[in-house]
């Protein structure tokens, strides 16, 4: 099984949802609430989290 | 699921990390959380067999309409060098299939985390998920199966300890 592959750059400090079969970022907003509304309304899309910033320090676990 | 073909999911990636500057894959599989007569849309869950719980962003919480103030239990939980603070609330949990619309929902106490906004807003751990089904996770393959929880024990025997 191939990986599933998704470009984030240019989404960063957003939160986001892919296409669930081709990976791509359907819906992009700085306020999570909108990315939950618009996820509801369209098929084989998954809400994934935020983006985060390419300096920005990254936890291990729980970011 | 139970005499069911295994639930395929293929790894996918994630953006908070990079190892040596090359991607890093990690099996997520959608879950959502339901309470009530509200539910979230599909979420990338992180399946995570170092976690003993299943823990989630407090913004689904805000989504379901919870109320963490009238919380099951609080706990601490040190991850990642510091310490988060847990609320933890029984809820419905689906899993989704990666293809068609067949689900398996179960119930499970989830702990909201105050503050958690990263990528990955569901951790799906031990207690709650990796108790009710069988997951075997290939790096190899890029890939993770779920299947029913007995076939475990179908498969290699029960093992005692």
């Amino acid at each position: 099984m191939k990986p599933t592959r998704t470009d984030f750059k240019g989404y960063e400090g957003k939160y986001v949802a892919t296409d669930t079969r081709t990976g791509q970022v359907v819906i992009a907003d700085e306020d999570l609430k909108v990315v939950l509304e618009k996820a509801r309304k369209l098929d084989h899309v998954v809400v994934g989290g935020r983006v985060p910033y390419a300096d920005e320090p990254i936890y291990v676990g729980l970011g | 699921m139970a005499d069911k073909a295994p639930w395929l999911y293929p790894y996918r990636e994630d953006p908070q990390q990079t190892r040596l500057g090359q991607p890093v894959f990690r099996p997520f599989v959608p879950v959502s959380l339901a309470a009530d007569d509200a539910s979230t849309p599909e979420l990338e869950g992180l399946i995570d067999t170092g976690a003993d719980a299943i823990l989630a962003s407090d913004l689904l919480a805000d989504e379901l309409g919870l109320d963490l103030a009238d919380n099951e239990g609080e706990e601490l939980h040190a991850v990642g060098g510091r310490t988060i603070t847990a609320r933890y609330k029984t809820v419905t949990l689906r899993l989704h299939h990666h293809d068609d619309s067949a689900q398996r929902e179960w119930e499970a106490p989830v702990g909201f985390v105050d503050g958690w906004h990263s990528f990955g807003l569901v951790l799906l751990g031990n207690v709650g998920f990796l108790d009710h089904f069988t997951v075997t996770a290939s790096r190899f393959s890029q890939a993770v199966a779920v299947e029913d929880r007995n076939r475990f024990d179908d498969r290699f025997g029960v093992v005692l300890a």
